[in-house]
């Protein structure tokens, strides 16, 4: 240990809390065990009883269980609901839309359909295509018929832009 | 009846908004909690366990039914409900008398000085000296004497409670110790001889 000084820094009385005079201590002591007696508490937990089946239901259904149950519920049908609508967006195919060529049979639309009516000499175009390079079309094509052949008929307008599709497994 | 047990440590705020919800043990633990240091407080100053136990379930029905509104903004719930327990324990004294200024002195009411069931559970010598001269207190230092020295409460708080100034809350707790060491100088001098 050290024999230097230490100095000493007397603290702020006014930032002390207030002394208790120690005279009071008897009396604190003795009083430190008394309490209410036991039958005030029991008349005032009867009386919240009491008070508490003369609450109507609305008010009832503030306790915690209820908001509980309440809340989960309410999040339950959030989460369902935002559910369904993912699942629909990501799975549900597009509809495409169907263009119907005079006296050549209905074709998938590449192209919204004024154009394609609008266009003044629209050409057809067929051949035999592997079904594989369907996929070049965004078309999605299973593994095992990728071998598979299929007649593509496709009408082209006067300008050589694709504006209808149609196919055919042979 | 709900019976969802509160935390330890809930505050007092929480408490009361499960016990307006209906949590019945919302309203034993805040009872459990606070009955303690307001019966000690009421017995004190009144002097009669059955007017202390009388006032205890009063602030607590009070609180229960709402005729007594705590705002958690002007204040904690401990210095409302012994402000609460102050006014009840008044009324006790003199129905309808006005707390009496600074300026009045030891003419105003005394809680019995005489010996009560509450000597009885005062077993030592001393601290029944020192309740009978705490009994012998005007009202408005007996409050002030009581809440600082036997319920521990801040100047801050007895402020709040009594709805006083710090100045005079202080000026009330100087005068107190004044007249209560007056008092018990007969009783210290043999004190001191032994």
């Amino acid at each position: 240990m050290s024999d230097l000084p230490v100095p000493h820094f007397a603290p702020d009385a006014a930032l002390l809390p207030p002394l208790r005079d120690p005279l009071f201590d008897g009396l604190r002591d003795e009083l430190a065990g008394l309490d209410t007696p036991p039958g005030v508490r029991k008349e005032l937990l009867a009386a919240f009883a009491r008070q508490r089946t003369a609450l109507p239901w609305w008010r009832r259904l503030g306790t915690p269980g209820w908001r509980l149950a309440g809340g989960g519920a309410a999040l339950a049908t959030v989460l369902v609901t935002v559910l369904i609508a993912a699942l629909y967006q990501a799975g549900a195919p597009a509809s495409p839309t169907t263009y119907t060529a005079a006296g050549r049979g209905d074709f998938v639309a590449l192209e919204p359909l004024e154009r394609i009516e609008q266009d003044p000499a629209p050409t057809l175009l067929s051949t035999t295509v592997p079904r594989a390079a369907l996929t070049a079309l965004g078309v999605a094509v299973d593994p095992q018929d990728a071998g598979d052949m299929m007649q593509a008929e496709m009408l082209v307008g006067a300008d050589g832009s694709p504006l209808a599709l149609r196919l055919a497994v042979q | 009846m709900n019976n969802f047990a509160p935390a330890p440590a809930t505050t007092d705020h929480e408490l009361l908004r499960q016990m307006q919800a209906g949590v019945a043990s919302a309203f034993d633990a805040l009872y459990r909690r606070h009955q303690g240091p307001l019966f000690r407080f009421c017995l004190m100053r009144s002097g009669s366990t059955a007017i202390a136990a009388d006032v205890v379930q009063e602030v607590f029905m009070g609180l229960l039914t709402g005729s007594f509104r705590f705002d958690p903004l002007r204040g904690s719930l401990a210095n409302f409900l012994f402000g609460v327990a102050r006014n009840l324990v008044m009324k006790q004294d003199r129905p309808g008398q006005q707390p009496p200024s600074d300026d009045e002195h030891e003419d105003e009411s005394v809680a019995c000085e005489a010996p009560s069931p509450l000597a009885r559970l005062l077993r030592h010598e001393q601290a029944e000296q020192v309740r009978r001269a705490i009994a012998a207190l005007p009202p408005h230092y007996r409050d002030v004497l009581i809440l600082f020295e036997l319920n521990e409460r801040s100047y801050v708080d007895i402020a709040a409670i009594c709805q006083l100034d710090i100045g005079t809350v202080r000026s009330r707790l100087s005068r107190a110790r004044s007249a209560l060491a007056t008092r018990l100088a007969a009783w210290r001098e043999p004190l001191n001889v032994e």
